[in-house]
């Protein structure tokens, strides 16, 4: 019989990283919006672009960490199904908002 | 040396494309035969993106700005305005989805259908991601030769 689960790691990174495109994009959104988050992502690495990738890099991890130790350490638990749906919305979800931004509303 | 670069950074950015084609590919055909090759592929295709990021971003961080003028001031403005500005941003994306593909291939791809599709699925997400981010790249390029002719 064939084995169905992904590791802890696959589910909780996984679920990062749909986290992480969407905060990636939300971050565009307020930096281009808001001079004092542009001026202070400029302030933390001389470059808001740098700062930028920074955070996100960080909360991924942070949040696949995290999300790997919920549960007493076994991890969130989710179908596969439900993964690969949450990556596909979150990469979806976070590319839209950042092309409809630069299209429409910078 | 601005131009090599450049160039290293669409050479490596390539290089990862075409490194996860083939995990898509072999994760496809999976079995006990190419299961190590798959997970070392996914490695490698992490570290070129990695290459490939870490020297666009000191490209656009300190060279960028003189290309940035140029097309400002020519008539494919957009190519700045729109395309470079939404590839920094959507290669972070990127750059997060092909360090989670090691993780993805990690499990075990021939006993476990499961594992073969959340593999797939994030190979052909940065697969396309990185073809999008070669053909922004190209515009942008375009950007400032079509500037430069305008002179």
């Amino acid at each position: 019989m064939e084995n169905t689960s992904v590791s802890k790691h696959t589910i909780s990174f996984g679920l990062s990283a749909a986290l992480a495109s969407v905060v990636n994009a939300l971050l565009v959104v307020a930096k281009e919006k808001n001079q004092a988050v542009l001026a202070g992502m400029q302030k933390i690495a001389g470059h808001q672009w740098v700062a930028h990738s920074a955070i996100i890099l960080i909360l991924f991890g942070f949040f696949g960490w995290l999300f790997a130790r919920a549960n007493g350490g076994q991890g969130l638990k989710m179908t596969v199904n439900r993964l690969i749906g949450t990556i596909m919305a979150g990469v979806v979800t976070g590319g839209l908002i950042i092309i409809g931004f630069y299209l429409i509303g910078d | 040396m601005t131009e090599l670069i450049l160039m290293a950074h669409v050479l490596f950015g390539v290089a990862c494309m075409i490194t996860t084609v083939w995990i898509f590919v072999d994760v496809l055909h999976a079995s006990e035969t190419n299961q190590a090759r798959i997970r070392r592929m996914s490695w490698a295709a992490a570290v070129f993106m990695w290459l490939a990021f870490c020297i666009a971003g000191y490209w656009y961080v300190v060279f960028y700005k003189v290309d940035k003028a140029i097309i400002l001031k020519g008539p494919w403005a957009f190519a700045h305005s729109f395309f470079m500005e939404t590839k920094e941003h959507l290669v972070i994306m990127l750059l997060v989805l092909v360090t989670y593909l090691p993780i993805a291939t990690s499990n075990n791809l021939v006993a476990n259908k499961d594992a073969r599709r959340v593999a797939l699925w994030v190979a052909g997400l940065i697969a396309l991601l990185a073809l999008m981010m070669e053909g922004e790249g190209a515009i942008i390029a375009m950007g400032v030769k079509v500037a430069l002719l305008a002179k």
